[in-house]
């Protein structure tokens, strides 16, 4: 199916004209003749795939409503806002590495300032571990009032909005401030929260049998030749330490280049992303080489790789039936209202690729592919990533309900056949999600 | 002295602990009881020209389900166990069976905030701004905080949902950090090591012993007491079957579902009694172990001290709501001395006698608030008033206006305190 569509919008003042084709699979970057590398030169935190922070701002260029029906239900499924990082392990391996050489007199003046700022990056997380940050908050708020501002019809006076979050702490508190951001927007929805263990099979199922096996021999084997061009970095080496092949039996090049790496770009979901100083160490290319074997792995972890079976995706097969049932019995409502969910994006990846969401179930075995063919996961799973599902209708008995897909509150495409793109019939979408169920 | 004891007996109210929980059986829950919404407390009007810029809040969560599974499914096993072998009686059998309605109810909730537990939460706000409404200003700051645990955290969202739905634009600040923990959650090794010494723990044993009596419960649900005593101790089954009726009050199965019926007001006023005698013991100035324990609190003391001098040159409202452990609020109760949480005594059976009553003192929903009021911004006098689970308290200070306190002599009065306590402590720490 190729259809294009000329979409015309304002963006920083300029008006710029886009073609849109399934063909560029991304809605999340401003400009589709972007690659990933121009990506991460305007914003090198893209580089580190999950620790990715969510888009200040989010273009106003949503297709009007289908003549003659407007928005009643909206299904969601978000991540928690920028964290800080969930454990001391991650920072623990560089920083020990460091400290050691440090012990031995090996640091050069560079390697010093590296060292005092990594003592402050630690210091600044202890007791702060996986906690949702600041710049978190302000997300899930922006997000939040944008939700009502967009949906109006959705989110009237009386609308029950009810939410559900995982029992992690940074997803209630995201619920939190979305919640009481939207009642900045509208005071009188009518708000319930909840956050129970009764829901975590489905919010956030991890399957321990897919997860087990994902990393088959014949993954390890393509992964590790993929990546082994892409670690190391000697440059860096020679920067921070005084005799790099002498540090070499307490500094594991590879192993400090990534870590560091992703310690400095990290710091983009703390107050302290003022401070980029250990973002600055690392070249454009370094930082993008760190992206491409992040982007494989999370790729045999939750993308439809044919290197273990192609079946990760179906990790989120609770989830998914369960978004149905919802929309099922909402869909009988006069005023459903809608429904949020707070979760994590080990859920919202692979439910993507599970629902096949702007090409996301590509399934191949080559993992030089990915780039190429979009599958970038920066651009699924940043902090406070979402997926909004948008359900149309002209009356409560209009029986040809329509939906649309947001991903990170842009229009996005599945792999079914339309009559008017974006929107979906919702009964072909619910065949077809209960296809890839069964 | 018979007539005085009578006297000492009763409470502010007028009743006796026994009609208090005659009354409400809810409340032998202790600090488990669900402090009642509905009833607005009314405020002894502020002094001229004063009015509240400050509120410093420290709230217990909302109710919530209990925080262990095995609370519900210790006693059904039991029951189910004896109704298979034909040992229950008929009241047994319909026991059983409340039993596994409660544990199914709970499964997959535990320490969870309930429905009820929102609507509390979302209530008690409401009644805050009502009866303090010149503390919510567009330039205002609403600060709320809550230790990393999902029932307070929850709380936390409740209430911060509701007061964002009762003023726009409003500032409101977020955060529930372990990085709080020092004030919020505080640990203190060397008084919880006094805590339970051998021989508060042997008074208390003694304390149990003299109270107890659950023959009659027994016989009255099992038909083979032989049985019984081989599967578990009476005692500890008749406590978790009270633990269970003071725990229906918080989910959408009050008012179906109770075992409160299961005692005997004696047996419902003993069981209260040794429950409340362990807070006591733990969080009180029980002379027993040292009458040290509310010290736990200090570094929240220190922070409303602290906070209170802080918001002395602002020139907007603030509040700051902060949800922490029910024990949290009753041990800094007992630290501050409101009304008469400071009691001291060793005598574990008149504790009702003399006030100190949990139910009274931390309940779900419970919270302590100081209040600071000024005529202005600068003002040399600023005023505060305490309230205890919204009630007016009285603090252990003089005063020309209760229940208003001039802020320099609560000040003086808790600063002295802690500098007392922490000297001691420095003494001890350098003789070792």
């Amino acid at each position: 199916m190729e259809r294009i569509k000329k979409t015309i919008y304002t963006l920083f003042g300029k008006v710029i004209v886009i073609s849109r084709s399934l063909f560029f699979l991304f809605t999340f970057s401003p400009s589709y003749a972007q690659t990933v590398r121009d990506l991460i030169i305007q914003k090198p935190v893209y580089a580190s795939c999950n620790y990715n922070t969510y888009p200040d701002s989010i273009p106003n260029n949503l297709t009007p409503s289908p003549k003659g029906k407007k928005p009643f239900y909206l299904s969601h499924y978000g991540r928690h806002g920028s964290r800080y990082i969930s454990s001391r392990s991650g920072y623990d391996i560089p920083f020990k590495m460091i400290a050691h050489a440090d012990s031995v007199n090996e640091l050069t003046p560079t390697g010093d300032r590296v060292f005092d700022e990594m003592k402050l990056i630690m210091s600044d997380t202890e007791r702060r571990w996986g906690e949702l940050t600041s710049y978190g908050k302000i997300q899930h708020r922006r997000i939040a009032r944008r939700l009502v501002e967009r949906f109006p019809e959705i989110f009237c006076d009386n609308a029950n909005v009810s939410c559900i979050s995982t029992i992690v702490p940074r997803c209630i508190e995201s619920m939190g401030v979305a919640m009481a951001e939207m009642k900045q927007v509208n005071p009188k929805l009518r708000i319930t929260m909840v956050a129970s263990q009764r829901n975590q099979w489905y919010m956030n199922h991890q399957d321990r049998k897919l997860r087990k096996n994902y990393m088959t021999p014949e993954a390890q084997k393509a992964y590790n030749a993929y990546i082994s061009s892409r670690l190391g970095n000697s440059r860096l080496m020679e920067l921070i330490f005084k005799n790099p092949d002498i540090v070499k039996e307490i500094v594991d090049e590879e192993n400090f280049n990534y870590y560091l790496m992703k310690m400095g770009l990290f710091q983009q979901n703390t107050h302290f992303y003022m401070n980029t100083y250990l973002q600055d160490l690392f070249e454009t290319d370094e930082l993008y080489h760190m992206w491409q074997i992040d982007n494989a792995l999370w790729y045999i972890q939750h993308g439809a790789c044919k290197l273990n079976g192609g079946k990760q995706p179906t990790s989120q097969r609770f989830l998914l039936r369960q978004l149905i049932a919802d929309a099922d019995s909402c869909i009988k409502l006069d005023k459903p209202g809608a429904q949020l969910r707070f979760g994590h994006e080990t859920v919202l990846l692979p439910l993507v690729c599970l629902m096949g969401i702007n090409g996301f179930d590509l399934a191949t075995d080559s993992l030089d592919e990915l780039e190429e063919k979009g599958w970038w996961c920066s651009s699924v799973f940043p902090m406070g990533a979402n997926l909004q599902f948008v359900f149309y209708r002209s009356s409560p008995r209009d029986k040809d309900v329509l939906m649309k897909v947001l991903l990170n509150e842009q229009e996005a495409t599945l792999p079914i056949a339309t009559d008017c793109a974006p929107y979906y019939h919702w009964a072909d979408v619910r065949s077809y999600c209960l296809s890839k169920l069964e | 002295m018979g007539g005085m004891l009578i006297m000492s007996a009763m409470t502010a109210s007028g009743q006796t602990i026994a009609e208090e929980l005659m009354a409400d059986p809810n409340r032998a829950a202790g600090n488990f009881y669900a402090l009642p919404i509905g009833k607005m407390p009314k405020d002894t009007p502020a002094p001229e020209g004063k009015k509240p810029f400050y509120i410093n809040h420290y709230g217990c969560p909302g109710s919530y389900y209990r925080e262990m599974q095995s609370i519900y499914e210790e006693p059904y096993a039991v029951f189910a166990k004896a109704d298979s072998l034909g040992k229950l009686t008929k009241l047994g059998k319909d026991v059983k069976l409340r039993l596994d309605l409660l544990r199914r109810d709970a499964t997959g909730r535990i320490g969870e905030l309930t429905t009820k537990g929102a609507e509390q939460c979302r209530e008690l706000i409401l009644q805050m701004v009502k009866r303090f409404p010149d503390i919510l200003t567009p330039d205002g700051y609403y600060s709320c905080r809550s230790i990393v645990q999902n029932n307070c955290l929850m709380t936390l969202e409740e209430s911060l949902v509701q007061l964002s739905s009762m003023m726009q634009p409003m500032r409101t600040s977020v955060m529930a950090s372990h990085y709080e923990d020092r004030f919020m959650d505080p640990q203190d090794k060397v008084l919880e090591a006094l805590r339970w010494d051998s021989l508060t723990q042997a008074r208390y044993d003694r304390f149990l012993a003299l109270n107890t009596g659950n023959a009659r419960l027994m016989e009255s649900l099992f038909t083979d007491q032989n049985f019984l005593i081989e599967q578990e101790d009476p005692e500890v089954l008749s406590r978790q079957l009270f633990v269970l009726a003071g725990s229906i009050q918080h989910t959408d199965l009050a008012n179906h579902v109770t075992l409160f019926d299961l005692f005997t007001p004696a047996e419902i006023l003993g069981h209260w009694k040794k429950l409340n005698a362990k807070y006591y013991i733990q969080n009180g100035a029980c002379t027993l172990n040292g009458g040290t324990q509310p010290f736990m609190q200090r570094a929240t003391l220190r922070n409303m001290i602290h906070m209170g001098d802080s918001v002395l040159k602002r020139e907007h409202p603030m509040v700051h709501l902060r949800y922490v452990n029910e024990n949290v609020v009753m041990a800094l109760a007992c630290l501050m001395e409101l009304d008469n949480c400071g009691l001291q005594t060793d005598n574990l059976d008149a504790l009702a006698d003399m006030g100190w009553k949990t139910y009274r003192i931390a309940p779900l929903g419970g919270s302590i608030m100081m209040v600071h009021y000024r005529s202005e911004q600068g003002d040399p006098d600023v005023l505060v008033k305490v309230l205890l689970n919204g009630e007016e308290a009285r603090l252990p200070i003089e005063t020309d206006c209760a229940p208003y306190y001039h802020w320099e002599d609560v000040k003086r009065y808790y600063l002295r305190k802690l500098y007392r306590y922490e000297n001691i402590r420095l003494n001890e720490e350098t003789k070792k």
